[in-house]
Parts: structure tokens; sequence; C-alpha cells
């Protein structure tokens, strides 16, 4: 199929096209369900495509397909994508010289311990029931949730610069959720395992300790109190340092936002911009973690960005053109949801690098302040540098110590004004797994992760 | 091969395999889409997809799985959900899949011609329409982007059902940057329609404009204010009251004991100004069709009159359990993205959630409120759909007092506890603006909290 591929590649004869490249991707994933102690779902996704880019100017087109791949579909393919990028090339300001770009050719298949497609299919329900089961523990636990998820992804890519490149990436997940009630009081809490790993992570797991602390987690929320609101000393785990790693320094070190001058991290290479406890990183290298891969969508292996070093600001995120358009080297993070989607600059796995404290002693050193733990989600703010980090809940901190305990919560405040509070980060990371959005969509594989970390933020409790 | 004849056949060779009951959802999806960058059109796209999903199921034996077809046969397809319906564990709670219903209506009625045959050029000439009426000395527009889909889809199963639906959908997100030797500022809007005829692109941009340089002149917001009553702009406020009541009244929650609501039926949940439909037939409505993604006819259902809870939302898995009837919300798509979604096995979810609107314009809303915000753009609107807490970063919104809008604020916090709010004084708009899967206008909540920084 690579070669079918090359060929249309390489008999491309469009003058106007500077670069090509075509992707073909397949994706297959088992899930399984248990609710309430019942098998709610079973199933096995596949689905297969190929896109296909071309670059006109500083203008690209692109067409993708569900169908089979044929040499036919593939030519039909980037008709249409030349078709698109001379269209929009009546504005193209400037023309994009990708002629530097190296060729790769490579295979790369990932080894995992045990290949969840070699394990039967009553071991993987019989662990999912075992989560069901160990969530259990409480008359108050009205509602049990326990995800299993396997997914593997193929690509094949091709190019104009002449890469040609194989490799997959298989991702494990297990996930439970149990729901406290108490009179007119519902509370949920939630964990998750998840990696860039095969089924070995579940063996690892135990089902009745994993489901069991978690709902343990649900019940002490039903007697929890709303949280203080206003500007504070605020602890936080490394999910929470995670987060704010991710939505604020990490999607505005994106270079495509830089380029046009929207991200407020533009020209700030080289600057101060937190105290030197600060150290943040993207790395798409990592081993195990979920925002890992070989190569990004565009054939650029992954790579280790420093972002911030000792609070001062080193570099963005890269695609091919963002690259050249900076005169840097790709950096390995242009990546698509999948071959109906773009590609554009993306984090891989982002997080804030460990310090020397324990975490108990960054507790034991707060007089005053609040424990956060356990992250929703948040948004980023590119252009104005805010954060909003939202927590499912936290611990009022007096005299060094965690007292009462919070629930939801948001952390708010100003980036640049949250790094230059930073005075205390742990000597422990921890990394979380999920999906990430950007402009509230095309979402894909990343973690991000960091040590617990101190700083003075804003805290809203609803 | 057509996908009404795919449909048809998966389920004939499932039902030869061994499969008591068998459900084929087939799918086309045809997008067409234009990003902005910079201010110029960047990437022009089109993308086709077909697949399906296929529900085997053996006694109460459940297999679900899905292809693209591209990598192997239907024969592969059925071997396959056949494996894993063998493989589970029987689902007590099944009854049976539905059985056939006439719908009202031709296939096409929620199909719009002029939209399903726009290509990435015509998008690009829209889009430009909105960069253009935005640009302006200090403002640009950084992003954008502009998809237009069409869906065709087809459900046939064992006990009958043979029918489908298809549909159109537009869908625009653009933000503006603004910038003064000061500050810096940013708008964001969105636009949604069946029908791209519909949509006022110029008047987006315009409105993009205004959004971003009002931005530049706000202040940060540094008090704390405990009892304060919030306008939401549709778009703001459509997604709290989705997150929260959409959770509450779906049967699959009911059954299964999360939702908040599951023993409140009958009961004043809000304040009587509040009404809500699901409105799968809706006129406006992104997700409205003549069938559901299992092929139960849609409807339009209350849910709350004068805040009272009238009534649940089921598909057939959950209507079935305890003995009632499904309600044409047994939903795959998603009016965000259209495409994979055979992938997924037909969930318990809302279709089009209505509120229906007062006589008062937001003039009027405002005019009685004595202290308050008038709250533009969130950071991301968001609340615990089971407790109810909500604590958003403002990132675009006026003071509100005596009547009267005030200054333009920033960085401040809106917090407080949904289901509380709504049972308070809230107050209704009469300005319904469609957003995503919701068509609703701007609503006062009260009993808020706004925290400054």
């Amino acid at each position: 199929m690579l070669d079918m591929m090359a060929k249309v590649i390489d008999d491309l004869s469009e003058k106007d096209v500077t670069f090509a490249d075509i992707r073909q991707e397949f994706h297959a994933s088992t899930q399984i369900m248990v609710v309430n102690g019942d098998l709610r779902r079973f199933s096995r996704a596949t689905k297969g495509g190929t896109v296909v880019r071309a670059l006109v100017g500083e203008c690209w087109g692109m067409a993708s397909t569900s169908e089979t791949l044929s040499a036919e579909i593939c030519r039909n393919l980037l008709t249409d994508a030349v078709k698109s990028a001379k269209a929009n090339a009546k504005f193209s300001r400037k023309k994009l010289d990708f002629s530097e770009i190296k060729p790769i050719e490579k295979t790369i298949w990932q080894e995992s311990k045990i290949n969840p497609a070699q394990v039967s299919t009553e071991e993987k329900l019989d662990f999912v029931m075992a989560l069901d089961k160990g969530q259990k523990t409480d008359d108050r636990i009205v509602n049990t949730n326990s995800v299993y998820n396997d997914a593997k992804r193929v690509y094949r890519l091709v190019n104009t610069a002449g890469s040609r490149l194989e490799w997959d990436e298989l991702r494990t997940l297990a996930v439970v959720q149990p729901i406290a009630r108490q009179g007119d009081k519902m509370h949920f809490d939630y964990d998750v395992k998840g990696g860039r790993v095969g089924y070995e992570l579940i063996q690892q797991i135990d089902p009745d300790l994993f489901g069991a602390e978690c709902s343990k987690g649900a019940i002490e929320l039903l007697s929890a109190e709303k949280p203080p609101s206003g500007n504070m000393t605020v602890v936080v785990d490394g999910a929470i340092s995670g987060l704010i790693a991710h939505e604020v320094c990490g999607h505005a070190s994106e270079a495509d936002e830089v380029v046009k001058g929207r991200s407020f991290l533009t020209g700030q290479v080289g600057k101060q911009l937190g105290t030197e406890h600060v150290t943040m990183v993207d790395d798409g290298t990592l081993k195990d973690v979920s925002g890992s891969f070989p190569f990004d969508s565009e054939g650029t292996p992954a790579s280790r960005t420093m972002i911030i070093e000792n609070g001062v600001f080193k570099g963005y995120l890269h695609t091919l053109e963002t690259a050249i358009l900076m005169g840097v080297n790709p950096t390995g993070n242009g990546r698509a949801q999948d071959y109906n989607r773009r590609i554009f600059a993306r984090m891989t796995n982002t997080f804030f690098d460990k310090g020397h404290w324990k975490d108990d002693e960054i507790i034991a050193d707060t007089k005053e302040g609040l424990y956060v733990i356990k992250a929703m989600s948040g948004m980023e703010d590119v252009v104005g540098g805010g954060v909003q980090c939202s927590a499912l809940k936290g611990y009022i901190i007096k005299n060094g110590e965690a007292t009462k305990l919070v629930r939801s919560m948001s952390l708010a405040g100003k980036v640049i004004d949250i790094l230059k509070t930073v005075d205390a980060v742990g000597d422990e990371l921890e990394f979380w797994g999920g999906t990430c959005g950007k402009g509230e969509e095309d979402f894909l594989s990343v973690s991000s992760g960091g040590p617990h970390m101190r700083a003075k933020m804003v805290v809203g409790g609803g | 091969m057509k996908i009404d004849d795919i449909a048809e056949k998966t389920v004939s060779l499932a039902e030869k395999s061994g499969a008591t009951q068998a459900e084929v959802y087939a799918v086309t999806v045809k997008t067409s889409s234009i990003y902005i960058d910079d201010g110029i059109p960047k990437i022009g796209g089109s993308m086709i997809e077909a697949g399906i999903g296929l529900k085997c199921i053996i006694g109460k034996q459940i297999g679900f799985t899905s292809s693209t077809l591209a990598q192997e046969t239907p024969t592969d397809v059925v071997e396959r959900a056949k494996a894993l319906a063998k493989a589970s564990n029987a689902d007590p709670k099944f009854e049976s899949l539905p059985d056939p219903k006439k719908a009202s209506g031709s296939l096409d009625k929620f199909h719009d011609k002029e939209t399903a045959l726009a290509d990435s050029e015509l998008l690009m000439d829209k889009a430009m329409e909105v960069v253009k009426a935005a640009s302006s000395n200090n403002v640009t527009v950084p992003n954008g982007s502009l998809r237009a889909s069409s869906i065709h889809y087809h459900i046939n199963n064992s006990l009958g059902v043979n029918t489908g639906s298809q549909g159109t959908l537009i869908f625009g997100f653009f933000t503006a940057k603004s910038e003064d030797n000061r500050n810096v500022g940013e708008g964001v809007q969105r636009c949604w329609s069946r029908e791209i005829g519909a949509i006022d692109f110029g008047k987006i941009g315009e409105k993009l404009r205004a959004q971003a340089l009002s931005v530049l002149k706000a202040k940060p917001f540094k008090q704390k204010w405990d009892d304060a009553v919030a306008i939401l702009t549709p778009s703001e406020g459509s997604e709290i009251m989705y997150q929260l009541v959409a959770f509450a009244v779906s049967g699959e929650n009911v059954n299964k004991r999360s939702s908040p609501w599951s023993d409140k039926m009958g009961e004043k949940v809000a304040s009587e100004n509040l009404t809500i439909y699901d409105n799968g037939l809706s006129e406006k409505g992104l997700l409205s069709s003549i069938v559901d993604d299992e092929g139960v006819p849609t409807q339009k259902t209350p849910i709350l009159e004068h805040g009272v809870l009238q009534s649940y939302l089921f598909d057939s898995y959950n209507a079935y359990q305890v003995d009632m009837q499904p309600t044409g919300n047994g939903i795959r798509r998603t009016p965000r993205e259209l495409a994979g979604r055979f992938s997924i096995a037909a969930v318990c979810a809302g279709t089009t959630m209505e509120i229906k609107p007062s006589s008062k314009s937001v003039e009027d809303l405002i005019s009685e409120i004595k202290r308050g915000v008038y709250i533009e753009h969130f950071a991301y609107p968001l609340v615990d759909s089971m407790s109810g807490a909500f604590s958003n970063e403002v990132r675009n919104a006026r003071i509100i007092r005596n009547g009267e809008l005030g200054d333009q604020i920033k960085y401040a916090l809106w917090v407080g506890n949904l289901f509380d709010s709504i049972k308070g004084d809230l107050q209704v708009a009469n300005n319904l603006e469609v957003h995503d899967k919701k068509i609703v206008p701007s609503i006062a909540f009260p009993k808020t909290e706004l925290v400054g920084q």
C-alpha cells in the first residue's frame, strides 16, 4: 500500500504545489462498559480512511475519504486537494519553502508486553465486572460505572519530501465512576488509569482497591462543604498543575498561535515569566504515556521541547509550517484528530517538571490556604493568558494541616501572575492521560502532569 | 451499494448467522470546510465518510460493532458482532429493539439542498464575508472555521424498522483579536443552522468586531458580590441549562439512579417561568429528523411546564425497562461532528432543547435588575450535572446597576448552584437563538455570586 501511495505522490506534476502528503489510517478499538453490575456495552469499532494534503503558496487543500484505498482514489483525492489549495491561494501572501524537509523511511511497530488482542474477552469482561463490584462498598453508592477501552491506530504516510513511514499506536484505559447519594445530595468521584501501553496496565490494577478507593471519595464528598472564594494560597496536586500547564502555557506555546500573533506568549523567548521553581516541558517521547507517539501526523518524529526553564520562556511547539516560518526545527507537534480533520500545532505530554519539596512538606509549610485535588476540566485563553481550571475537591489548609473537605471549585487568574508566585514544587511527577480539544473541537490523545505546586490563585466554589 | 441496501443485507446476514434480533445504522456524511487563519482562507477541505453500526442480539446477549467497510465485508462485520454477543453476559434489562412505527413527513423534510451542495470555495466566500466585516485597524480575525455537512442515514432492524432521514447543517466558529496600546481583547462568535442561506455572515463579522472592541474597555472586577443576578446570552445560558436538564431527564440516568430528578416527576423543580421541551421535529433544530437514530419517530416532548417536571426522555432500551414507550431519543448524531457516529450505539440523549421565550426583551430583563451582571462569554460554561455547582470564568461581561448596563468587566468568577438558582426568580427573554442542540433565549439567573480577582 505504501508503494502505491508513494507512486501517486511521485507522479504529482502540479507546478504550483510545493508540498503534498498522503496519510492512511486504520483504527480499531474495544470498549466494555458495566453499569450497576450489568454489561451495558460491549463493542468493537473499526474505521479506516485516507487524507491527502496539498500546499499552494501558504494555503492548503485537504480531501479525505473512507473508501477502500486504490491508486485511482488517491489520485482523485489529490486532485480535489490541489483544487481547494489553488482556490484559497488567491489570498496567499507568501510562498512557503518546504524543500529543506528531510525524508525519513521507517517502520515502527509498538512493543507491548501483552497485546490486548491476545487477551480473551472473558478475561476483559471479568476485569470490568470486578471493577464495578469493587465500587459497591456502601448503600449510599447508588450507581457504579466502569469502563475498559483499548484502541489501536495504524498509520501510513508518504510525502513529496520522500518520507515513507508506517507506525502504530496502542492505548489502554480503565475508568471507574461511582455516584453517592444521601437525601437530595449527590456526588461522584472518578479515577482513570491509562497509557500508551498494552494489557499489562490492566493486570497491574487491583479492581477491588481501585473501585473502593474511588467510592470512598464519592461518599466523603456528600459531607463536603462549599469552598471559600477569593484570592488565596493554593497547593495543587500534579493533575491540576498539569492542567494549568496544558491549558494556559501549553496551548499558548502552540506555534500556529504564535506566528499570527494571537498568543500572549508571542515574542516571549528569553523572558523571565515565572519564578526559578517553574520548568515546563512538552515531551512526546515519554515511555508508556498517553500523549506519546513515534511520529506526528506530518511524519515528524516526536521530541522533547523545553517550554519554560527555571522561569525563563524557551520555545514553542511546531508543525512543519510553523517551524519553517520561524526558522527552527519542527518538534513533532503537527497532529490531527483523524483523517477527517486538519493538522495544526498540538501538545503531546505537557507538564511542569519536578522540584525538591516533599508533598507533605508543602502542606506543612502553608499556614492558610486551600489544597486542591482531582482535576475536572480546563479551558485555554491563548489571547489573554487567563486560567480556568475546575477541580472536584480540596481541603482547607490551616496551620500546615489539610483539614475540612470542600467540593467543586474553579481556579482562575492570569497565568503570568500565577507563575510569579510559585514558591514550592514537589519532587514527584504524576501524569494523567486524556483527550484535548483546541478551539472547542479536534480531540486527540494527550497527557498532562506535574508535581504538587504552591502558588496564589483566585478560587471560586459553587 | 446504497446505504438502505447495505442495512437490509447486513440485518439479513446477522439473522441467518443466528441473531435473534439485529439492527443496522448505515450512514453517509459529506462535509466541506474552510479554516481561516490570520485573516485568510488557510485550509479548504472536502470529506466523505460512510459506515455502519451493527447491534447483534442473541437472546439477551448484545454485541455491537461498526465499520467503514473499507477493509472488510458485511459478513466479517456480522461474524465479529456475533462473537461479541456470544462472549457477553446476558443483559437482564434488555427487552427488545424498537417496533416499526410510522413517521410523519418525508425523509428529506430537514434537508437543505443548497447547504448539501456547498463546497469549500462557497464556504471560503462566506467565511471571508465574516473576516471583511470584522476586520478594522485594530481588529484581526486570527481563527475561524466554517463547515457544511449533509447526512443520510438508514436504520433497519429485525422487527421491521426500515426507515431513515436526511439532514444538513452548517457550523461556524470565529474569533477576533483587538488590540490598543495597553490591552488585548477577544471576540468569539458561533453560527449554527440547517440552511446556509439563513445565516447573515456579514452581521456575524460586525458582531465579532463589536465584541472584540468592547473587551478592550473591560476592567478587572475586584469586588465580591454574594447575591447577584446574572443574565447569560443564549450561547452561554443554553450550554449550562442543557448540561443540567438533559442529564437530569435522561431515562438512562433516571433508571440507573444517577439523575437528581429521578424521583421528582410531577414536582416543581424550577421557576414557573421555565418551560422546556425536547423537540426532535424542531423547525430550526440541527438534529431534527423524522426518526431518531434507532428508527423511532421523533416528537415534541414537554420536559418542564412552568417549572413542573413533566417527562423523562427515553431511547428504546431505557423505555422498555420501565414499561414506557421510547420518545425518539435514541441518538448517535451530534451537531458538532456528524462523522464517525456510526461507531457508537444509540444512547439516550436530547434532540433539540427548546426553552419557551417570554414576551420580555433582554432590555426589559436588565431594567428589572438592581445589581447584577450581563455575561456574553465564559472561558467555557460548565456545571456539575449532579450537584448543580458551577464556577465559571467570565471573559466578557458588563455590570448591571439599577436597571442599566454599566462598566465592561473581565477576570471574575461566576459562582453558584444551578439547581438552587433555577428555583428562584428566574426570568426568560424573547431572543431565541440556535446553539448546538439548543434553541434558547437570554436567561436571568438569580441567587448567584460574582467573585473578582
